[in-house]
């Protein structure tokens, strides 16, 4: 839960006055808060993100080795298990 | 800037060994704060690379490790009434409490559902209005600000059937508590590069200037906590004591202000059991009073519950730096990853499992990394 995983935002939209977006992680696509970063990202870019929240705005490059580190430690099971759901069509993150 | 070939080659990592042994004229004693980076220094073999110039102590920073015994309990008191459903993140599904764990709350029948974001456990109270939706609110900066917005829209959204269990701690308190023990050893930190990711590190700065130690943001992959021991050995070296940040790349020194200032509008600080250690003063975020309605602990009144830990598990010891996971002698024999008697075995970030899974790692991995 404390690590956080970088992702590419691929869309942002407004859901009654939160800034949401759908972001990428390595194929894996998930809503994310980008409430706390908005004034300075855009489509594209790539953030950190914990707990379904973007934390702060990193380079593509630094998002691609921390992504290849985090698979590494096994510290992705997250985003495994997200996309278990996916796969199963539940998608709304959570499971029973 | 470097590259991803660069940074896992081990020939770096060699070098900044023989740098950090090259300029320790003695061995100094560092602490590394996140749990994710004792998982790379205990699997890499980092600590033992470096005997002789460094001695690493591995820090309080596992989440899951350090919510205190009856925080879990009254998990799992909520989480066994009927018409609840009790979400938490995946992590503290197995944490054990007095007698029994969040999972096994659910096969006896208790709702409990895990959920990514708090903002899920939200979402889930708005589709099911008729039952109360509970979020254990655990972590340390890094979740701080994904709960505190839970809270906020659930005013602002009006949904009354949401709240939340807080059990959360913040590090800088920490780090000052194991400085002020009289047995302490620790002579510099490595903080947590994504704590500050959010927070930034002007908090630090106090710390480092009263107790004269060096404390450097750091991040969390081998190369990363090598520069940041050398960082350290070297301001020792110099008499220095400064906070300096290893991990440039994504932290500022203010942190995400968006972020910070609202995780003050919704929680106050406030004295904060840890797991094993006790007390902290002024160590953890509780709701501010305008928020009550929201506070799980009032809504269904567990406040009072209070417990003591099992005197087997030496998890304070173990989180204080006091032993290594493998003096205690529940280790591997009555405390196992499968059924662990502490919560530093039962999270991949604790310092137990770290210790308990190295075997593994090590035959695994042989090939990888480790220089
Ligand atoms: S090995 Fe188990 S019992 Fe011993 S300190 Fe670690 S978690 Fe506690």
């Amino acid at each position: 839960m404390c690590l956080g995983i970088p992702g590419k935002i691929h869309s942002i939209r407004d859901d009654a006055g939160l800034t949401m977006g759908v972001v990428d992680f390595g194929g894996v696509r998930r809503d994310v808060c980008l409430q706390y970063v908005a004034d300075e990202v855009a489509v594209g870019d790539y953030v950190i993100v914990h707990v379904g929240f973007a934390i702060t705005r990193v380079d593509e490059e630094e998002a691609q080795r921390t992504f290849e580190i985090l698979k590494e430690m096994s510290q992705l099971d997250e985003l495994e298990w997200m996309a278990d759901l996916v796969e199963k069509g539940k998608g709304a993150g959570e499971t029973a | 800037m470097r590259y991803l070939a660069e940074y896992r080659d081990a020939d770096i990592a060699k070098t900044l060994i023989a740098r950090i042994k090259a300029r320790a004229t003695r061995q100094w004693t560092l602490m590394e704060v996140c749990g994710g980076q004792t998982h790379t220094i205990v699997r890499q073999g980092l600590d033992e690379l470096l005997v002789g110039a460094v001695e690493m102590i591995h820090g309080p920073g596992c989440p899951v490790c350090v919510t205190p015994l009856e925080q879990i309990d009254k998990a799992l008191a909520i989480a066994a009434r009927p018409g609840v459903i009790f979400t938490s993140f995946g992590d503290m599904l197995r944490v054990p409490g007095s007698d029994c764990d969040l999972q096994q709350v659910r096969a006896r029948g208790g709702d409990v559902k895990v959920v990514y974001s708090p903002l899920d456990a939200l979402a889930l109270a708005q589709r099911n209005p008729d039952k109360e939706v509970v979020f254990f609110a655990v972590g340390f900066e890094t979740t701080a600000p994904a709960n505190a917005m839970a809270v906020w829209r659930a005013r602002d959204l009006g949904v009354s059937n949401f709240s939340v269990l807080v059990s959360h701690v913040t590090v800088p308190p920490a780090i000052t508590a194991i400085l002020d023990a009289p047995d302490n050893r620790v002579q510099g930190f490595l903080a947590a590069g994504h704590v500050c990711a959010v927070m930034g590190w002007e908090e630090y700065e106090p710390i480092a200037a009263k107790y004269k130690v060096p404390i450097i943001v750091t991040g969390f992959e081998p190369v990363d906590i090598l520069e940041g021991i050398s960082m350290a050995v070297a301001q020792l070296e110099d008499g220095r004591h400064e906070v300096e940040n290893q991990y440039v790349r994504s932290v500022r020194r203010q942190g995400t202000p968006p972020a910070r200032a609202l995780v003050a509008k919704v929680f106050e600080l406030a004295n904060r059991q840890w797991r094993g250690i006790g007390e902290i003063p002024m160590s953890g975020l509780r709701l501010r009073p305008e928020f009550a309605a929201y506070d799980a602990e009032q809504k269904f009144g567990v406040a009072g519950l209070t417990v003591s830990e099992p005197a087997a598990c030496k998890a304070g010891d173990v989180l204080t730096g006091r032993i290594k996971p493998p003096q205690c002698l529940a280790f591997g024999t009555a405390c196992t990853p499968e059924r662990p008697l502490g919560a530093p075995m039962v999270s991949t970030e604790g310092a137990c499992s770290a210790y308990y899974n190295l075997a593994r790692y090590r035959t695994a991995e042989s090939t990888e990394v480790t220089p």
